[in-house]
């Protein structure tokens, strides 16, 4: 049959689950992140003062701010954190080694990642 | 207080220097988890305890220098401590997109020139188009340093601590770091009213 799915219906429990997904993902991005090495903290996504409108499939992981946030844009997963970096390491070096292990991770299901180093040095 | 003191993620110079003496604020998860507010504790703790080591005044008593030269450094931190703008990183993969933010450099600048012995950073600024990659940046540094202090020496020590740190530490095309020495600290006059320091002071 080609008949259409109830949209109306069907919309809500799989926007649900994939935002259930993406929790579980997000937690798994989390560790990812901060076990590279030189990475010394993992700061909220968003900051705080900021608005998230328009991040509708945004996920927060754990109860407060969203560390990695996850945004489902057209099949594209788009990933964004905010990271601090030590001064063991080269601060670029750390931003660049953190996008290819999150990429390396979500394999293969296309990513675009967003790495913002906020704090270099102790 | 006015909101000129406050930085932009609603947090004042005031009571983070409360913080730092009561441990008490109303927000401690922000405060850890907020890069302009922990470049805003070092610096005041940092502030501090250089005032606790020259002056009689209460240095950083809520967010308020005393002294010019203290009153120019918080004016800068207020204006410094924030995310600013970005500046871009290569990446690995067109996909990506990496930054630095300038605040996280101006914090950088501001740490390594703190950590030099009787040195206070004022203004940490850099200029030029850090949107763009490989456009011609200058750094403009301030320091107070305390009296005693060899000061050609220290200046070139720290242009060139901080030539080493940011070409490690960002992808920035540094044309020259500027350093002045805009205030020689000494120690208060003996006749100054009583306070909590009751040492002698030649
Ligand atoms: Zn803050």
């Amino acid at each position: 049959m080609t008949e259409p799915m109830d949209v109306g219906a069907a919309a809500p429990a799989s926007a649900s689950a994939a935002s259930a997904d993406l929790g579980i993902l997000a937690e798994q991005l989390l560790g990812v992140v901060q076990s590279v090495e030189g990475v010394s903290s993992v700061y909220p996504a968003q900051p705080l003062w900021q608005s998230i409108a328009g991040a509708v499939l945004s996920v927060v992981t754990g109860d407060t701010p969203a560390l990695i946030t996850l945004t489902d844009e057209a099949g594209v997963l788009a990933v964004k954190t905010r990271i601090a970096v030590g001064t063991s390491r080269p601060a670029p070096a750390v931003a660049r080694e953190v996008a290819e292990a999150v990429r390396r991770h979500l394999l293969p299901r296309p990513a675009a990642v967003d790495v913002s180093v906020v704090k270099v040095g102790v | 207080m006015n909101t000129s003191d406050t930085l932009e993620c609603g947090h004042s110079l005031a009571e983070l220097s409360a913080y730092l003496d009561t441990g008490q604020i109303a927000d401690p998860v922000h405060v850890e988890t907020c890069p302009e507010c922990q470049a805003g504790l070092a610096s005041l703790r940092h502030l501090s305890e250089l005032g606790r080591e020259l002056l009689s005044s209460d240095v950083a008593e809520a967010g308020s220098g005393t002294d010019d030269w203290m009153q120019s450094i918080l004016d800068n931190l207020r204006l410094e401590l924030r995310p600013g703008r970005s500046i871009p990183l290569q990446s690995g993969n067109p996909q990506d997109t990496l930054w630095e933010t300038e605040g996280s450099i101006s914090a950088l600048i501001r740490s390594v020139a703190d950590a030099l012995p009787g040195t206070a950073a004022g203004k940490c600024r850099l200029h030029g188009d850090v949107t763009t990659p490989g456009a011609d940046i200058t750094v403009e540094v301030e320091i107070a340093v305390v009296y005693g202090h060899p000061m050609e020496e220290r200046a070139a020590a720290l242009r060139q601590e901080l030539a080493e740190t940011l070409a490690v530490q960002t992808e920035l095309t540094i044309q020259a770091i500027n350093i002045t020495v805009t205030d020689v600290l000494e120690p208060p006059h003996p006749a100054s009213p009583a306070d909590a320091t009751t040492e002698e002071q030649p």
